[in-house]
């Protein structure tokens, strides 16, 4: 277990230097961060003056291992635009999205599973036809347009939820929705299948012999078994809605990291990103071995493996 | 107001209704609490306006500093404003006198000492002001002559010398930047201002929120006057749709830079106040007639870039798209500016002409360029369809600010839907030097003998002379059709009922002119 | 199980639910079913209408979806107080029929959905039978780059790539195909394991075929069921993707009539004319809708015919 956690984080160090320095030389290629802090009515002079103080004249690979240096000593960074530290910026934004991402999570859980585990247990039925439409509605939405029908409808027709801005827990509802919306497809289909499979095994023949139906079948070990697969796509939805929370934090306008990095990305601020990205590459393969080794403890024959 | 006004009432008294939920903030704005709550798009980094040019601490810095200088809203002219009176020594001396009586935040007063402190500060380069260049470029030292009195003394003879110094230097009380170490801190006032305006820093949220209160020690003297209203908050909501949902519910009194179709709908809902206003940005599409982006590419040519104003339809855009007080121009400056010249060539509305044109230039089928943008995406789609029309195949990029910049760093880029405040300055200087130096790369025409009018202009403080420079280039300019000159911006504000808000001719935004309405009257323009 | 299988597993099962990955690789013969399931005739039909709407777009569309008319702009739809009966769907910002501006967006996302999907695939399908059938450092050398592309942010690389090259509509296709091809390579992976380990591969090497012959001409055509099933189900994730790039401001530029960025564009007045938001909205819907139908439905034919 312990090399493999290892092996892992050398996984994580090799992704996080490729990213990072893919998303450097796409930025410097693209963006010009002096003219983004100088602001639009500057002078010429001025961005100039402004390219050499961020030394943005040197070549690219002095500003990559000069950033990569500082890295090694803890240092990551100053942003180009706020002029405080990445670190310190990135720690102030990620409470919002954190928050924002496992409420995600829960909107899901409560959606997903109970309708997943029903059209298990009563296949082909009503419930399992209108969960499965259900299923297949919700990931064709455009999540945005979601968002907006949800502020057209909270907004405008029946006020219940705030529409913008995360200072309190109601604020958080809506955008929940929108970003949980996306993986109660998924997660519906594999809990479905998971029950299904393990409802066929010997294990339950024998139970429903005995006369247990419905709901009594399930136990402890049915939903584990059923739950396996699922684990390992949520912690990997996690992931996602950590670094895909763009659009829904923009829509309602919460100072969340996706949209610090929206903003980050489209001003250039290069030392932002990088820290970003690097942040989200390491997150998201900690988060795998998270759901590997989950996937280890609840199912013991993937142990032996 | 036609169009589904009942309709848009209902919906707009729906939205009032619900969108209390928002927040505590609701409770505070408004004039019951003498609270003025603005709503602005940027966020706001730091409160020292001379480490930041980002857009809307303008607003803010017009509240919390005050310089020695500062334009009068209603003539556009230079005012002392900490400093009483000043004289022009000699073309490169200037004498100030400094105000008695005039307090920073922290109460101590303001004396030459300060004055000497702040200009120095600035133009360091070690300090790394971000003006702090540009002022270096022309101050060469500043005394102290006396208790209240300095003297300046500038490199060469610069008409924009008082102009400057109202719009880049504010003014820091001597020391301010000295470190609690002894060592120089050029963050010593970015979370906590020590100021000379009208009002003072209470709080700072860095990208949320200021709040300010007002001053009650600034000094009467003072042309900005004793503000009337007692608490100003800046809240930075980034999302449009959202700030208008603030703005009627009421957590928002004040809002500016709404694009023009949505302020009208607000404003016919009654539930705010639409302001249009009048304001010294130009938009303009410089043409590549140096030949950068390619040496044989049509707009090199003359005709061409003639044909391209013909068959723009300027007048449908600014009376439909830009609405409000935006005008059409045809000089490449703002004709409020000192040095405007308006009797240059004029190219009307002709699309027949436009084509004519064309062929003559060798293109009867037209041809296609990019035009890029970053702003103004409506508008240039129009422009885009307008040239379609006579076969002028645009095609669009619109990219952000620092994108167009690398590209035109580069030359990639052969015409760019450009728009330019100057700074809020009237003077033709401020929009000249930027585009028509040699250096600069915002200038695609490389015409030495406008580059040299347009120098020569800012090194000269003869009215007469600035005059003849400028008409001289403007004509050449106009002639050339370096330019397709586009039009005046308007800019579109909205204000809650309660507010009375006499919008700027400059479009600079000086919120302690603002004060509440007396009784509830119905919503009329202010002027 | 290697280690890496997991974490693959979780990346594809995280798309539509990993079904696929035990479906062993068949020949379909069951095109006859397709008749009895409701879902697939349904996304079928769909997919149909919006193909004939794109390909008869200048002969069903009123007007032409780029003629600008300044002083008709911003007109409700018909049903609308102050709507126009010529204009059935209003106008947009700059005077635009809406109707036919919907009608000519379905051209743009048909072709980004299925250029994009093609993308994708060519990627994909290629990354993953080299690491399913070569194994080792290739496979290792593979599951390093997929993860450095999950890892990295969609929305710099467009940008980036948009600046680079230009924003065309073949930019476009090119940047989602890029970032979407990870499910195609965890299933063909998967697959050309299976296939790999079977008698008839060993055979084929032992009478001295090269291993190239054997991807393309043994391997291949038992995953195209599965291709196709994934196919349809991009076409529906390029679609969204291309709506969220244009709301971003990164993906389709005007004047091109993209879903997306009619959405994008009418968000600024979404309170009081929320028509502009929402018509485009349930064309983007319907077309993903059908095509996630058409993907469910081939899937759940071929995991019927799998079960025989």
């Amino acid at each position: 277990m312990l090399r493999y956690a290892s092996k892992r984080v050398v996984l994580a160090v090799l992704v996080a230097l490729a990213v990072s320095f893919a998303a450097f030389l796409l930025l410097s290629v693209a963006t010009d961060p002096a003219s983004a802090i100088a602001g639009e009515g500057a002078e010429p002079e001025m961005i100039e003056h402004i390219r050499e103080q961020l030394g943005l004249n040197r070549p690219l690979l002095v500003q990559y291992g000069s950033w990569l240096l500082h890295v090694f000593h803890g240092d990551f960074g100053t942003s180009y635009y706020w002029h405080q530290p990445v670190g310190t910026l990135i720690l102030h934004h990620l409470p919002v999205t954190l928050t924002l991402a496992l409420s995600a999570i829960f909107v899901t859980l409560i959606v997903a599973i109970p309708l997943g585990t029903i059209a298990a247990l009563y296949p082909n039925s009503l419930i399992d036809r209108l969960s499965l439409g259900l299923a297949v509605s919700a990931q064709a939405m455009p999540s945005f347009w979601l968002a907006l029908v949800l502020i057209i409808l909270f907004g405008v027709m029946i006020p219940i939820f705030p529409i913008s801005g995360d200072a309190h827990a109601w604020n958080y509802v809506l955008p929940a929705i929108v970003l949980g919306a996306h993986s109660v497809p998924a997660v519906m289909r594999l809990t479905r299948v998971g029950v299904m499979d393990v409802m066929a095994s010997d294990y339950i023949r024998t139970a429903r012999a005995k006369g247990f139906y419905g709901y009594r079948l399930l136990s402890r070990q049915v939903m584990r078994n059923a739950l396996l697969p699922v684990v390992s796509v949520l912690s990997v939805q996690l992931g996602y809605k950590l670094g895909g929370s763009v659009v829904t934090e923009t829509v309602f306008a919460m100072n969340g990291l996706g949209r610090f990095a929206l903003q980050s990305i489209v001003g250039g601020d290069i030392p932002t990103v990088q820290m970003l990205v690097v942040l989200f590459a390491m997150t998201f393969i900690g988060l795998t071995l998270l759901a590997d080794l989950l996937n280890a403890w609840l199912d013991p024959r993937i142990r032996l493996a | 107001m036609g169009r589904g006004g009942v309709r848009e009432r209902v919906g707009a008294a729906l939205i009032a209704a619900c969108l209390t939920v928002i927040g505590v903030q609701s409770a505070v704005a408004g004039r019951a609490n003498d609270t003025l709550v603005v709503a602005i798009e940027g966020e706001i980094p730091t409160l020292d306006h001379l480490y930041t040019t980002a857009r809307d601490t303008i607003v803010v810095s017009e509240l919390t500093d005050d310089g020695l200088f500062y334009i009068d809203p209603d003539t556009l002219t230079y005012v002392p404003l900490v400093a009483e009176s000043y004289v022009q020594v000699d073309d490169t001396t200037i004498d100030v006198t400094i105000r008695p009586g005039v307090r920073f935040h922290d109460g101590s007063v303001l004396t030459a000492d300060d004055v000497v402190y702040t200009y120095n500060w600035v133009i360091d380069p070690a300090t790394n002001t971000n003006r702090g260049r540009l002022i270096a470029n022309w101050l060469g030292s500043v005394e102290r002559t006396g208790p209240m009195s300095v003297r300046f003394h500038l490199k060469h003879p610069y008409p924009l010398a008082i102009r400057d110094m109202a719009f880049s230097v504010q003014l820091r009380k001597a020391g301010a930047y000295q470190g609690a170490d002894g060592k120089p801190d050029p963050n010593a006032e970015s979370l906590k201002l020590n100021g000379a305006g009208p009002y003072r820093v209470v709080d700072f949220q860095p990208g949320k929120s200021v709040t300010l209160q007002r001053f009650e020690d600034y000094y009467a003297a003072s042309p900005k006057g004793r503000p009337a209203i007692k608490t100003i908050i800046f809240r930075t909501i980034p999302d449009l749709s959202t700030q208008q949902a603030e703005l009627v519910s009421g957590a928002v009194d004040w809002m500016y830079n709404v694009p023009a179709d949505v302020a009208a709908n607000i404003g016919a809902t009654g539930y705010a106040v639409h302001l249009t206003g009048p304001t010294l940005r130009v938009n303009f599409i410089p043409l590549d007639a140096a030949g950068f982006t390619g040496a044989d590419n049509p707009l090199t040519k003359l005709d061409v870039r003639r044909a391209m104003i013909h068959a723009i339809n300027r007048q449908d855009i600014v009376k439909y798209l830009v609405q409000g007080d935006a005008e059409v121009i045809d000089s490449a400056c703002h004709p409020l500016q000192f040095g405007c010249e308006q009797d240059v060539s004029k190219y009307s509305y002709d699309p027949a002409e436009a084509r004519r044109l064309l062929a003559k230039a060798g293109y009867p089928d037209g041809f296609e360029f990019e035009l890029w943008a970053y702003r103004e995406r409506q508008v240039a789609e129009a422009i885009a369809a307008d040239l379609a029309k006579v076969g002028i195949r645009a095609k669009l990029r619109f990219v952000t600010l620092t994108t167009l910049n690398q590209a035109r760093k580069k030359h990639r880029v052969p015409a760019f839907f450009a728009s330019w405040e100057s700074g809020s300055t009237a003077d033709t200087a401020t929009i000249a030097e930027t585009h028509w130096s040699l250096k600069s790369d915002r200038n695609f025409s490389n015409d030495a003998a406008v580059a040299r009018n347009m120098e020569a202009a800012a090194r000269t403080i003869d009215p007469d002379e600035r005059k003849r420079l400028y008409s001289e280039a403007l004509r050449r300019i106009a002639d050339q059709a370096y330019w397709i000159p586009l039009y005046t911006y308007s800019q579109n504000y909205l204000v809650s009922k309660d507010l009375a808000y006499p919008v700027p001719k400059d479009g600079l935004p000086r919120l302690f002119r603002a004060h509440w309405r007396a009784a509830k009257a119905s919503p009329a323009k202010a002027s | 199980m290697s280690e890496m299988d997991l974490s693959f597993k979780a990346a594809a099962a995280s798309e539509t639910g990993g079904e696929l990955l035990d479906a062993a690789p068949a020949r379909p013969k069951i095109w006859r079913n397709i008749l009895h399931h409701p879902g697939l005739m349904l996304g079928l039909a769909i997919l149909g209408i919006l193909v004939i709407l794109a390909a008869f777009a200048p002969w069903v569309s009123p007007y032409n979806p780029y003629d600008q008319n300044l002083p008709q702009r911003l007109l409700p739809p018909f049903w609308v107080h102050g709507g126009d009966a010529a204009h059935l769907l209003g106008t947009d910002h700059l005077g635009r029929d809406y109707l036919s501006r919907l009608i000519y967006g379905a051209r743009v996302s048909l072709l980004i959905g299925f250029g994009a999907a093609s993308i994708g695939c060519l990627i994909g399908v290629t990354l993953g039978m080299c690491a399913g059938f070569f194994g080792g450092i290739i496979d290792r050398i593979v599951s390093f780059i997929l993860t450095c592309q999950l890892a990295l942010p969609g929305l710099l690389l467009a940008m980036a790539l948009v600046f680079l090259i230009g924003p065309s509509v073949g930019v476009v296709i090119c940047v989602i195909g890029f970032l979407h091809w990870s499910y195609y390579l965890v299933v063909t992976r998967a697959a050309t394991q299976k296939i790999r380990d079977l008698e008839y591969i060993t055979a084929a090497r032992a009478i001295g075929s090269s291993r190239l012959q054997i991807m393309v001409t043994e391997i291949l055509p038992n995953l195209f069921s599965e291709i196709i099933v994934i196919f349809s189900l991009e076409v529906g994730v390029a679609v969204l993707a291309e709506a969220a790039l244009s709301f971003l401001g990164v993906g389709i530029q005007p004047p091109t009539s993209s879903w997306g960025l009619m959405i994008a564009e009418g968000k600024v007045s979404v309170f009081l004319r929320p028509w502009l938001v929402i018509l485009p909205g349930i064309f983007i819907f319907l077309l993903v809708l059908a095509a996630n139908l058409v993907g469910d439905g081939l899937r759940d034919l071929m995991s019927n015919e799998s079960r025989r």
